[in-house]
């Protein structure tokens, strides 16, 4: 089969040569734009990095949207409950096995009231 | 310093306050306006120094702005001029002995052209920037 003629799909047409001059025209208008650019600017400096009124770049995740940002709202409405519930999970291993032990001893006696 | 093309045909000017009193922005923002109208020759204010030829620097450097001075130097792309508006980057003006200042201007940047005045009227900036462009052709004329 030759691998330049167009091919009929069914559902459209694949020409490779079409695409073929299509990105070398691609290329060439890339490259012309490209040699048109400032080369004295100097890399590494400050020239290659954003103007923010003189000021230094702060670290990229210090002024990219963090993911929290999204359900920022969500947050906010159940605040009340996460104000309560997050200082209760301290990451202290000894703390959640305290709340193990007095859940479970408080279902035994419920369960064990009950029965 | 290589001159490119761009010179010929007009400057792009960023304006810094290092610690003006806003009287030579005044001034400046007056040499802009219909009555002078610099821009029938290509000569505007840009908002970033990335599209600027030419450094227009009020204000004496207090010590909180001299990094920003550099840093916004720096972004200006080569070739470049300075031009120092006012008589505060000259010498530091009334603030000359101030406890608070890294200037004046040439301590912090090398400057092409002075404009004295406190501040310097519209016509004295105008005159300014022809030296600049005197400065300018003689240096390509050396090149």
């Amino acid at each position: 089969m030759d691998l330049l003629s167009p091919v009929q799909t069914g559902y459209g047409v694949w020409a490779p040569l079409a695409w073929l001059i299509a990105f070398v025209v691609v290329t060439i208008v890339v490259y012309l734009i490209w040699n048109m650019g400032e080369s004295s600017y100097k890399k590494g400096t400050d020239q290659v990095r954003p103007y923010l009124s003189g000021n230094a770049e702060p670290e990229k995740g210090a002024v990219h949207i963090r993911a929290s940002n999204l359900y920022w709202g969500y947050l906010q409405a159940l605040k009340g409950y996460y104000d309560t519930m997050v200082p209760m999970h301290t990451g202290i291993l000894t703390d959640y096995i305290v709340w193990f032990v007095a859940v479970t001893a408080l279902l035994l006696v419920i369960v064990g009231g009950l029965s | 310093m290589k001159l490119t093309k761009s010179f010929n045909r007009s400057l792009w000017v960023f304006h810094l306050n290092t610690g003006s009193c806003n009287g030579c922005e005044i001034e400046i923002v007056a040499t802009i306006t219909p009555r002078y109208d610099p821009e029938r020759f290509g000569m505007k204010l840009v908002g970033s120094p990335k599209h600027a030829d030419v450094l227009l620097v009020t204000g004496p450097v207090t010590k909180k702005m001299a990094q920003k001075v550099r840093r916004v130097y720096e972004q200006v792309p080569d070739p470049k001029l300075v031009m120092c508006i006012g008589t505060c980057g000259q010498s530091g003006g009334v603030f000359y002995d101030s406890y608070n200042l890294d200037g004046p201007i040439d301590q912090v940047l090398p400057v092409d052209v002075y404009v004295p005045g406190c501040p310097p009227r519209p016509e004295a900036i105008i005159f300014g920037v022809v030296k600049a462009l005197e400065k300018l052709e003689r240096l390509e004329a050396a090149q």
